[in-house]
């Protein structure tokens, strides 16, 4: 049965290219060959997979002339953490991976997640458009949709428990033409079908009314009240805070480098900081998890890195932007064309509005580096949405790679063919609001390999986060000042961030002392200036709480700032 | 709550000169720093050439705040570390409310002057693009590292921009043991002072590469090369003129904007032109009561301007009544010039001495600015050159045309 499926879809791929060859690896497809064209090799890979004849996807076309890069590895090598033995390794410290962290704390488990880069949510899970999705762009019988009913009913009061902030904005779509009334009778059936609550029909009176800024050639819309807005970083931050509070361990700058694996059973995971022993090993490391899965031997799909890159603007700019996600309708042809929603003009929870994302295919899983062109094309595309919207408001951008498999789908299962393994692969949007119902499954399936698990009763759902003074009231913010002078001191002109804050996020449950994370805990950094003024003092105040020379203090990574004293300066 | 005349917001030299001129006339005054010194950017700035004006010697940035703040009156209020949280007009004036270690204080003012400086455009805002890693910074920042924190940002390094403080980087940087690949500079002309190029540059034997931008950084952690394009006329990057420099840092001299979110705030217009509110002879604002000075009206080559315009910020804020009615006029100029501070005139309180800041939009050679008061020729000066790099002061009486209803600002062909 599928050996003919095979020879069908061989005939087809040799008419497109005859140095590729598709065969099965017992119930998966399996590409080998090679082409020099990097699309070539994503259209046959999502040919195959749109049969839905498959296990999975392993498409292992080379493209030619093309070396690709190592995984990036810190520079650390050292045994702190030889020999040692957990009941549950998490691999990646991703939204996903820090979901599951803290889920599994909820039971009597020794739980690690290691994390090769210097601190959390570094790529992905900081790299998005922070979106809680509302589902309507999704196929119904997709497990993303299934993960994202669930986790939306259970997101804000979760967020609400670590003490991030959710923004219930809504998401609006909008439509130009009073024909395309016939588009949403479709989409009410699409909304019945994809069981999302909270919908409502807004007459143009009403759209222009929650959205004055809006292109005035929107007729209609609707809007769906379930959409929100959450910073994405911040809620991985603090769902991995809330993991260690509850006993789980963190591992930071350790990556796995290879694993042990006998009899279908993996017995040791290697790392640069010394063999770990699990019994059960979590995947969710994003865009190398079929790498983690083949050093598992247990890989049944392959990712396809595709890249999107968001503009943020200044918070001046909001005025006459608009308030929450609208998108224009862009055309059914369009629509089915496409493989991600399609961004928008979103506001962030901070007053900031982002635009974007772009989505490219590329292969290269860790190039973060930003271009002109698809700056150009995100604001091309979203001028049609708000006319007001303009380049010289940018403050910043920053580019994220999804990991996309050829089934355009989340992989959340056990091991195929290795028992001690639970993979939470293939993570791209909607992946930062399915993650609380995905970290319940995998915590589910780890708990059935383990056995006799048992509820930690201690359990703690609750986690505080770092203060913001000014968010607070001013007779609020005052008491505070008055117990600690430090909260008075404003480090951070721009965002209006105090010292105090800054000395808070370096007496936290993970503690990373670099310029970056520092600036995602407290914000000081993130405005206008962009740390023009405020670094030089935040350098200070890290080397004298970590109790260090501020030449050791780093961007991120080992990325040095300052790298010797001048002629003058004579330090001892 | 403490009630004042007058709150100046900023420590720097406009601040300074605010302040005590605004004292000096009679004003209960309040002066806000949010550092915990007072001098702004000038402490940072050991170079010479600061003060020829005013003092009429060369002084260094240090040396130029002891001047200013050497006589300062003891019953000028001054609160440090302090910072301004958020302002509001009241009936009678406005109402700050001010955050410092001793907590939050809220204060009453009849008239603010603004004198909250400037700050640097970032990378982003000028289009770089490629990786985020250490080692990209402004040219002000690496002045603070070097200067006071005594620290060395770079080993080899390529600024972008030929701003001011660009060029006085280059400089000190080299004579810190650094080496400076390159100034790169998109437009086809210097951004800074003629002498800075010399004094900074030629004597250090710097290149300086007009028509050229950094278009991409590259590196993970800490910056390994830039990619340098060459820019067409519209200062655009042309395709295949790249070429990539090994360096550590890119240090950013590309332009300064006046910092007036607090002015925003407070519903202040802006010019467009200055990035500053638009402001009349006494400089203030469009708002009754708020003025405006320093680089926060428009971004100086001169601190001796800077302290002139708080002079004049001060002395206005002191002296005029709490409420009155005003007669704007427009400064009207043509194409050749960028813009004019004042950009407006009040009809009601024309002296024998308004003072003009003027730029042009290129460079001219032969030119002669010509004012006309109702059509009338009220001033007129020749200048063998005038560069928009170059700010150009002029006094003029407007107090001599009859019921003035237009003034115009012409830039002429000799």
């Amino acid at each position: 049965m599928l050996s003919k499926v095979v020879a069908k879809l061989n005939r087809k791929i040799q008419l497109i290219n005859p140095d590729v060859n598709l065969s099965l690896k017992e119930d998966c497809a399996l590409l080998t060959g090679s082409s020099h064209n990097w699309d070539e090799i994503i259209m046959i890979g999502r040919m195959v997979a749109k049969t839905k004849k498959f296990y999975g996807v392993i498409n292992d076309i080379k493209l030619k002339d093309f070396v690709e890069p190592k995984m990036r590895v810190p520079s650390i090598r050292d045994d702190i953490y030889e020999g040692m033995k957990v009941d549950v390794l998490v691999i990646g410290g991703g939204i996903v991976g820090a979901a599951i962290a803290r889920e599994m704390t909820k039971y009597n488990l020794e739980i690690a997640l290691v994390e090769k880069e210097d601190d959390l949510a570094l790529h992905a899970s900081s790299r998005n458009d922070g979106c809680i999705h509302v589902g309507i762009d999704l196929n119904s019988k997709t497990k993303k949709l299934e993960y994202l009913r669930r986790s939306v009913l259970v997101y804000e009061k979760l967020a609400q428990d670590l003490d991030v902030e959710y923004d219930k904005v809504g998401q609006i779509i909008a439509f130009k033409s009073n024909w395309e009334r016939l588009i949403y009778l479709l989409l009410k059936l699409k909304i019945k079908k994809n069981g999302i609550q909270e919908t409502k029909f807004l007459n143009r009176e009403e759209l222009f009314k929650r959205e004055p800024n809006l292109n005035k050639i929107a007729k209609f819309g609707v809007l769906f009240g379930t959409g929100a807005c959450i910073c994405p970083y911040n809620m991985t931050i603090a769902l991995a805070e809330s993991a260690v509070m509850n006993g789980a361990k963190v591992l930071l700058s350790t990556a796995v480098l290879s694993m042990e694996v006998k009899n279908k059973e993996i017995i040791s995971v290697k790392t640069n900081r010394g063999r770990i022993f699990p019994k059960v090993v979590i995947n969710a490391a994003g865009v190398f998890s079929d790498i983690v899965a083949e050093m598992a031997e247990d890989r049944f799909f392959s990712i396809h890195p595709r890249r999107g890159t968001n503009a943020i603007l200044d918070k001046k700019a909001k005025d006459k932007l608009m308030f929450q996600s609208t998108t224009i309708y862009g055309g059914l042809k369009k629509a089915a064309k496409r493989y991600t929603k399609g961004g928008g003009v979103i506001p962030t929870v901070e007053g900031n509005t982002l635009v974007g994302p772009t989505a490219i295919e590329t292969p290269y899983r860790e190039d973060f580096a930003t271009n002109r062109e698809e700056i150009n094309q995100i604001f091309s595309k979203h001028k049609n949405n708000a006319p007001h919207l303009h380049q010289k408001d940018i403050i910043t951008y920053f580019s994220g790679i999804r990991a996309a498999t050829y089934e355009e789908d989340f992989i959340i299962q056990k091991g195929k063919w290795t028992k001690n393994i639970v993979h939470a692969a293939g993570i791209q949007s909607p992946g930062l609001t399915a993650a609380p119902a995905i970290a319940e499954d995998v915590a589910k399936y780890t708990c059935d390999i383990l056995g006799n698990v048992t509820k930690n009763e201690q359990f703690n759902p609750i986690r505080k986060g770092i203060i913001r003074v000014n968010k607070l009231s001013y007779e609020e913010r005052n008491k505070l000042i008055l117990k600690k002078p430090d909260y008075g001191q404003i480090v951070c002109r721009c965002e209006e961030i105090s010292k105090g804050e800054i000395i808070d996020a370096l007496h936290r449950p993970i503690v990373v002392p670099t310029i970056d994370a520092i600036k995602k805990r407290t914000r000081a950094g993130m405005g206008r200036c962009q740390g023009g003024f405020c670094q030089p003092l935040v350098i200070e105040i890290i080397a004298k709480e970590m109790k260090t020379n501020r030449e050791n203090i780093n961007k991120k990574g080992d990325g040095k700032i300052l790298l010797h004293p001048t002629k003058g300066e004579n330090h001892e | 709550m403490n009630k004042y005349d007058v709150v100046v917001i900023g420590g720097g030299p406009a601040g300074l000169a605010a302040s005590k001129s605004a004292h000096k006339n009679g004003a209960k005054t309040l002066l806000i720093e949010r550092e915990g010194e007072l001098g702004g950017i000038l402490k940072q700035c050991i170079h010479d050439g600061f003060g020829l004006e005013r003092f009429k010697e060369k002084l260094s940035g240090p040396e130029y705040i002891y001047n200013e703040t050497e006589e300062l009156p003891l019953e000028l209020e001054i609160s440090l570390l302090t910072y301004v949280t958020n302002i509001t007009k009241t009936e009678k004036g406005f109402e700050l409310i001010l955050v410092n270690r001793q907590g939050i204080n809220k204060i009453e003012t009849k008239k603010i002057i603004l004198a909250t400086g400037c700050r640097e455009r970032t990378a982003k805002q000028v289009s770089i693009h490629g990786t985020s890693p250490a080692g990209v910074l402004t040219a002000g920042t690496a002045q603070y590292y070097i200067n006071i924190l005594g620290e060395m940002p770079t080993k080899t390094c390529v600024i972008l921009g030929s701003g001011d403080i660009g060029l006085i980087m280059a400089r000190r940087i080299t004579l810190e043991g650094g080496k400076v690949i390159g100034v790169y500079e998109a437009k086809s002309t210097p951004s800074g002072l003629t002498r800075n190029i010399v004094q900074c540059l030629e004597d250090y034997q710097i290149p300086l590469h007009l028509s050229h931008t950094v278009t991409k950084v590259f590196g993970t952690n800490r910056l390994e090369a830039v990619e340098i394009s060459k820019v067409d006329e519209n200062m655009q990057p042309i395709k295949g003129t790249e070429k990539v420099v090994d360096c550590d840092a890119l240090i950013l001299s590309v332009g300064l904007i006046p910092e007036n979110e607090i002015a925003e705030s407070i519903g202040v217009r802006i010019n467009p032109k200055t990035k500053g509110p638009f402001c009349d002879q006494t400089l203030m604002t469009s708002l009754y009561g708020v003025y405006c000075c320093g680089n926060a009206l428009h971004v100086n080559d001169l601190v001796d301007y800077v302290s002139e315009s708080g002079e004049i910020a001060g002395e206005n804020a002191a002296k005029k009544a709490e409420k009155e009615e005003r007669k704007l006029i427009e400064v009207k100029t043509n194409q050749k010039i960028m813009y004019t501070v004042p950009s407006l005139i009040d009809l009601t309180c024309i002296t024998k001495k308004t003072i003009f800041y003027f730029r042009s939009t290129e460079n001219y050679e032969k030119q002669k600015l010509v004012i006309y008061g109702n059509k009338e020729i009220i001033f007129s000066k020749k200048y063998h050159v005038v560069k928009p790099p170059e700010m150009e002061r002029v006094e003029i009486d407007l107090s001599s045309v009859k019921n003035l209803q237009e003034i115009k600002v012409i830039l002429e062909d000799e």
